[in-house]
């Protein structure tokens, strides 16, 4: 089966991410970016289900500036066999992501979709279950871990208080969650061989889609200071503040 | 801002940056404590046989070997940008280990080594499965080869070396040393022929281990009437110095990078301490002096950058970069003994503990303002060149 992977390019998960001046969003000139690690665990789900003999073809995509060829780049170093940059400067919500992804589905016929269950830039976790909805098709979010059981996935999920195993019928979608898998390193050979790896590049509108935002920024600022904390000098002195200052007891 | 987001001259430059960054953080990382503590017990600077057999297995399986090798001899070719990128990210943690195999030798070898030699040694030695040495510097001989003494002379289809090297790195596990030794009457480096001599060739001694600052040692070596077949003879007779001067200008370019990990490591826990520690009320990152340290240690670094991917392109393009690699050598260095001593300063009393890795970085820079040309050699070769002085 084909197995479309969307991978998205955030701000690095090492850098301390800095509002801009003028409030309108973070920083991210000059900035170190990388794929999204959600994404990558469905990159190495994707490849794991591709060395089981699962998966038969793994399609990176990305929807961003040109430069998230890049991610797709690491993508097809850990394992993809070919990538799509929807090319596309400005502002993607969720809802234009998922059209797109729609759309490049509705080409490709993957039996399974995989991505990750949100983007650490703005914890949307929206995308693939917004997909699922497009498309009609069953969704096993929060995945922990993902088996082939006959003709179905078997998905198990993290939920409060536990884990729930779904099985979804295919074509169907998983995002991914923590645990799934510990992604592997892009080695230096498979570096060197995901350079002659096909990227084709099309734009939203050749997909049919409009991607204009539907949401307006306002303003984007920086969480409050954390106050600093009250030494106390005894367990009376603690259980005293808990009840009076803090009034949790 | 992120200065540490260097130009990357392509997309696999950038990626392997990342696989070696995260080989470092991952692997090399976690073994920078117990690697400290062994040294400051007298332990010595180094890894254990276990240790570095998982570092040599890891790399394997990342492919992080012979980066600069060629693919006919099972190597990725990187470009030389590719190796100080990743010079550059081994150099953060203090941690004695290097992706195999030790490669400026290599670029000697694959310049000069005959058919016969590349089989016997250039092989093995490329897949990282032997290691070498170079032998130079002489009592008496150091940035001047004129004064080298140690001589060979031809006795039927042998050579007989006699003589005595000095500062010798590597020895002890070396399989083959490559030995600078004058055949001819030449001026300065005419007539001066270099020999691969295998480890336990007959009059070829191992005089002393002479311990240095930074945890390293060399070696003083003695050769007795050593019997050297001709056929190790490396390259052209009594043209041995300048295959020789290609191996030094790589190796300047890979010292240049790694000063600059190190000093990106020492300005990291620079500002690290910065943000945390307060005194008299004030944050160090408020103060004056903390701050200059900081905004000399990021200038310091991206001009050091460019010349190393300045060096790394033109050594590509096979360009005379003698100048370039000794400015490089001389402001690097430089560069980063002063970053590393001023990141000390600023965590104080911890900082000159030998719980943290300043200050053996620091001595292992002191060094490598020494060795491959001391400071001084290398500006009189600038200023020489620049303004067309005779000595």
């Amino acid at each position: 089966m084909k197995v479309l992977v969307p991978v998205k390019r955030v701000v690095d998960y090492n850098v301390k991410v800095r509002v801009k001046a003028d409030g309108t969003g973070v920083e991210t000139a000059n900035v170190k970016m990388s794929m999204n690690p959600f994404d990558e665990i469905a990159v190495e789900e994707a490849v794991r289900l591709k060395e089981k003999g699962v998966a038969t073809e793994i399609v990176a995509i990305s929807a961003g500036p040109s430069a998230a060829q890049e991610q797709i780049r690491t993508a097809l170093a850990m394992g993809a066999d070919r990538g799509i940059l929807v090319e596309h400067d400005g502002t993607l919500e969720p809802l234009a992501v998922a059209k797109i992804l729609k759309a490049i589905v509705d080409k490709e016929g993957p039996a399974l979709v995989i991505l990750g269950k949100q983007a650490i830039d703005d914890d949307m976790n929206a995308t693939g279950q917004m997909l699922a909805a497009l498309l009609g098709w069953g969704q096993g979010t929060f995945a922990s871990k993902v088996e082939k059981d006959g003709d179905n996935l078997k998905v198990t999920r993290e939920v409060d208080g536990g884990l729930e195993t779904v099985s979804l019928k295919l074509p169907a979608i998983v995002t991914t969650d923590l645990r799934l898998n510990e992604p592997r390193y892009a080695s230096l050979p498979n570096i060197m061989k995901a350079r002659k790896k096909p990227i084709e590049t099309v734009k939203p509108g050749d997909l049919g889609v409009d991607v204009t935002p539907r949401l307006t920024v306002l303003k984007v600022e920086e969480p409050a200071k954390r106050q600093a904390g009250k030494k106390v000098g005894s367990v009376q002195e603690l259980v005293e503040k808990l009840r009076t200052e803090a009034k949790v007891i | 801002m992120d200065h540490n987001q260097p130009h990357a001259a392509s997309e696999e430059t950038r990626m392997l940056r990342d696989l070696v960054a995260k080989f470092v953080e991952r692997d090399l990382m976690p073994l920078e404590p117990a690697v400290l503590k062994r040294e400051a017990t007298g332990g010595g600077f180094k890894l254990s046989e276990e240790e570095e057999k998982t570092l040599l297995a890891r790399c394997q399986e990342l492919g992080l070997w012979g980066l600069d090798v060629p693919e006919e001899f099972g190597g990725a070719n990187l470009p030389l940008l590719s190796l100080a990128a990743a010079e550059e990210e081994m150099a953060r943690a203090c941690v004695p280990f290097t992706i195999p195999p030790d490669s400026p030798n290599l670029h000697m070898m694959l310049s000069v080594a005959s058919p016969l030699q590349r089989a016997k040694y250039l092989d093995p030695y490329a897949r990282g499965e032997q290691r070498s040495a170079m032998a130079i510097s002489e009592p008496g001989a150091g940035g001047d080869p004129a004064g080298m003494t140690t001589r060979a002379v031809k006795d039927g289809d042998h050579w007989v070396i006699n003589g005595r090297k000095i500062w010798v790195s590597n020895v002890p596990r070396a399989d083959f040393i490559i030995l600078m030794a004058r055949t001819g009457d030449g001026k300065r480096q005419d007539g001066i022929t270099a020999f691969i001599v295998e480890k336990g060739t007959p009059g070829f001694v191992i005089e002393r281990e002479i311990p240095m600052v930074g945890g390293r040692r060399t070696y003083e070596l003695v050769f007795e009437d050593c019997r050297v077949p001709a056929e190790n003879v490396l390259g052209e007779l009594g043209r041995g110095y300048a295959p020789m001067q290609l191996r030094l200008n790589v190796r300047r370019m890979q010292m240049g990078a790694r000063c600059i990990g190190m000093a990106r490591r020492a300005l990291e826990m620079m500002t690290e301490q910065a943000q945390n520690r307060v005194t008299w009320g004030v944050r160090l990152a408020d103060r004056q002096a903390i701050q200059w340290f900081a905004a000399e240690a990021v200038m310091e670094i991206h001009a050091c950058r460019l010349m190393v991917q300045d060096l790394a392109a033109k050594l590509d393009a096979g360009a005379d970069v003698r100048m370039e690699a000794s400015i490089l050598k001389v402001r690097a260095t430089e560069m980063a003994q002063s970053v590393l001593d001023n990141a000390m300063q600023t965590w104080g009393a911890m900082g000159v503990t030998k719980e943290l890795p300043l200050q053996l970085m620091h001595q292992q820079v002191r060094l490598m303002r020494v060795y491959e040309g001391p400071s001084e050699v290398h500006r009189s070769a600038i200023g020489r060149r620049t303004l067309g002085g005779k000595v």
